[in-house]
């Protein structure tokens, strides 16, 4: 069964760049929000194998997002996206249970390698 | 009370108590009634239990003072039953594993498989009167539980220990994590991967610490000692899925010695007796003198005064440096102390009957040349066991003081070495041609086993181990500016003789100019020095040469490999002959200055990541001379083999 993938991005244009990613892939894309609060309604209601999640978002931040992800599903499959220079944001994340993250401007066979490590589809 | 302070001491303590019970066991293997042995091993196990135990070294404690009840007992009855010399052997390999692990600062490896190991008890009649002994003494020692029978008696200490015993194929290793340069958020990616290694096994530390990663700190090089049961090829797969990992290397536990001296800095320490640090004062407070001399004799201008005051600071720089050397030394049976078990498992796989003399076993060597020569004379040893030795003989281990410099030399009784053979094989290895074979003199072929790859698999026995060859030995006795001799006698046996310097500060140098300055060659790698005539050398081939004893020897300009610019070339030409992977090359120079002894300064960064350049001296001007090697300049070129 292909892999279900919920992509989380204020940007329409980094959301529409990930859903190609991940369909040249033979992954379906099941949802995507721009706001955190958006990604927390539509990860209980589509269940997600897997989020891509940017950090900085409008009404809810992707951090926040993530713990309230993480506290109702502690095996979430979440990868952050952040751009260059938010380390300590990332380390948050990494902290709070995120199992991976991207850094932008990225390369579609690095998002690639990072979703199959931590779901495990090689 | 900080204990940190005693660490050094414990640990270079507690090696020399590990290499006299190794070589106590091995009499005791040849008299098992010899009640000093027996009092004196006890005496050793106590040592090292009482310092370990005031250190809070719990493992290294509890392992040392099971061996003590074991020989407590062995006391009682004056005797030894033969299987528990290998019992007490594997105690001793493990204690030293202990110190191994406190020496690189991990926590101590688990003994309780070992010590819930039945006891070794010879006979039924041996076994109830080690055990009524054992228990006997068990009345005086609190720590130990006591119980009915041997085999239950011990092991009971082992139930203190809190922590299940490690799965039976676990193995102890450091990982080392590169990651890619630029990585971003590297702390973030570094918890990822230690969460990854979690998966694998028990993660028992890492460096930088999680805490320390917790806070931000950037970090491109991650160390983590993990205790697994899995494959490294496996661990090493899945790191390399984790993103921005560059490279995944394994450094086992088991490193050579050396290495780990190497890597332990604070590891060095030496033990000076007390009257030479008095002479230091002592000396030191006559140069203070002198220094008034001098100044008086400058201001006054006082020209004999100045005169006297420098000989007589000359003379006291001389004594001073003597005596600082003297404080380097460290006798030859620090090392030495190990060949006896080496030499006694040696004989027990082979099936030979070996008899290891050591003597001259005090005398001093300089440490440094000291660590470096454990490995190069455990080769030599195990060498004469397994090729010089054939059923039944000798080996001896001698050291004694040739002039300036110390001999030791590894001795066997066998058969000796065959010049005619080992001509042969060196040209069936593809070595070198049949003609230049058959001009090597006898003393020359001997050294043949000291080419790299002369010895083949076939003859790489399980004694004489992998990896360390003749060549290794060579080259290890070459970096301390030492020489190696092979002097062999038909049914006499073989003598390997390592020649090397007292101290490894002071060398002899060649000085040499070369693309207008000036340089230094260390003597020991001097073969010899030639003047030849432009007729000599032949340009017509794409490497110059030039032939000497019927052997065309390539030549190279050393200005050029050191990237200088060549002086012109007169009439004469200036050669060093030096040895490369034992080929003889020539390296052509402007001129030779001298020759003179010279005090090696090591290169600082950057200087010291030049390529063939060893060190530096100072000449008397303040000109600074940089000292090349040969061997790392051009150990890397594709040198011609055929003559």
């Amino acid at each position: 069964m292909a892999l279900r993938v919920m992509v989380v991005d204020d940007a329409l244009f980094m959301r529409n760049m990930l859903k190609d990613i991940f369909v040249r892939a033979g992954y379906e894309v099941v949802a995507e929000a721009e706001n955190g609060e958006t990604a927390l309604e539509l990860y209980h209601k589509s269940q997600p194998d897997l989020v891509t999640m940017d950090i900085v978002m409008p009404r809810k931040s992707g951090i926040e997002a993530l713990q309230e992800i993480m506290t109702d599903d502690p095996e979430a499959c979440v990868v952050m996206v952040s751009a260059l220079g938010q380390d300590s944001l990332v380390l948050e994340a990494v902290e709070a249970g995120a199992k991976d993250f991207i850094v932008k401007p990225f390369k579609e066979d690095k998002v690639l390698e990072i979703v199959r490590r931590i779901t495990g589809q090689h | 009370m900080d204990m940190s302070q005693y660490r050094e001491l414990f640990l270079s303590e507690t090696r020399e108590h590990i290499s006299n019970l190794n070589k106590l066991v091995v009499i005791l293997e040849q008299e098992p009634d010899n009640r000093e042995t027996i009092d004196a091993l006890f005496r050793e196990a106590h040592s090292i239990k009482g310092m370990a135990a005031t250190m809070g070294y719990d493992r290294t404690a509890q392992l040392s003072h099971h061996l003590e009840d074991l020989l407590d007992g062995f006391r009682s009855t004056g005797e030894v039953p033969v299987p528990a010399i290998d019992y007490l052997l594997a105690g001793i390999d493990l204690l030293d594993g202990l110190l191994d692990d406190l020496q690189s600062n991990r926590p101590e490896r688990a003994i309780d498989v070992f010590l819930r190991e039945p006891l070794p008890v010879a006979s039924v009649g041996e076994g109830v009167a080690l055990e009524q002994s054992l228990a006997a003494a068990d009345e005086n020692d609190e720590g130990t539980a006591k119980g009915p029978g041997l085999a239950s008696a011990q092991p009971a200490p082992a139930a203190e220990i809190n922590e299940p015993a490690p799965a039976e194929d676990t193995d102890f290793f450091q990982v080392l994590v590169d990651l890619a340069e630029d990585t971003p958020a590297s702390a973030a990616r570094c918890i990822l991967i230690l969460r990854e290694l979690e998966k694998a096994g028990d993660l028992i530390s890492s460096k930088p610490e999680l805490a320390t990663l917790r806070g931000g700190a950037p970090c491109t090089r991650l160390q983590v000692w993990l205790r697994t049961s899995l494959a490294k090829g496996h661990i090493k797969e899945a790191l390399l899925r984790v993103s921005s990992v560059a490279s995944v290397r394994f450094i086992d536990d088991r490193r050579k010695r050396s290495e780990r001296r190497g890597s332990d800095e604070g590891a060095r320490t030496v033990r000076v007796r007390t009257d030479l640090l008095d002479q230091f004062v002592n000396l030191t407070g006559e140069l203070l003198t002198r220094r008034n001399m001098l100044n008086r004799a400058t201001l006054t201008r006082d020209w004999n005064g100045l005169n006297q005051a420098l000989v007589q600071t000359g003379r006291l720089i001389d004594d001073l440096h003597h005596h600082v050397l003297q404080a380097r030394l460290m006798p030859l049976e620090n090392i030495a102390g190990r060949l006896p078990r080496i030499v006694r498992d040696l004989s027990r796989k082979t099936g030979k009957k070996v008899t290891l003399r050591l003597l001259g076993t005090d005398v001093g060597i300089d440490r440094m040349i000291l660590e470096e020569l454990t490995d190069p004379l455990v080769h030599l040893v195990r060498n004469a066991v397994d090729h010089g030795i054939e059923h039944e003989g000798t080996v001896t281990v001698s050291a004694r003081r040739e002039k300036g410099l110390i001999l030791i030399e590894v001795a066997d009784d066998g058969k000796g070495m065959d010049s005619a053979h080992l001509r042969r094989k060196a040209v069936e290895r593809g070595l070198m041609t049949p003609a230049h074979a058959d001009t090597l003199s006898d003393r020359d072929a001997l050294m043949l086993v000291c080419l790299p790859g002369f010895s083949t698999a076939a003859e790489i026995t399980d004694t004489s181990g992998r990896g360390v060859g003749m060549d290794v030995v060579k080259a290890a006795v070459g970096n301390l500016s030492g020489t190696l001799e092979i002097i062999s006698t038909p049914d006499r046996g073989t003598r390997f003789q390592m020649r090397l310097p007292l101290s490894i500060a002071i060398i002899r140098i060649l000085l040499i100019s070369c693309g207008g300055r000036t340089l230094a060659i260390p003597l020991s790698r001097v073969l010899r020095t030639l003047d030849l005539t432009t007729g000599e050398i032949d340009n017509s081939g794409k490497q110059s040469a030039f032939r000497l004893d019927e052997e065309s020897i390539p030549l190279y300009p050393l200005a050029e490999a050191l990237g200088l610019t060549a002086g012109t070339a007169g009439e004469t030409t200036w050669v060093v002959l030096t040895e490369i992977k034992g080929r003889r090359i020539g390296l052509r120079v402007d001129r030779f200055i001298g020759q003179r002894e010279a005090f090696v300064k090591a290169l600082g960064f950057p200087l010291n990541l030049l390529t063939g350049l060893s060190g530096a001296t100072i000449e008397g001007d303040g000109q600074v001379v940089f000292i090349v090697d040969p061997q790392a300049l051009f150990e890397n070129l594709q040198l011609s083999t055929k003559p």
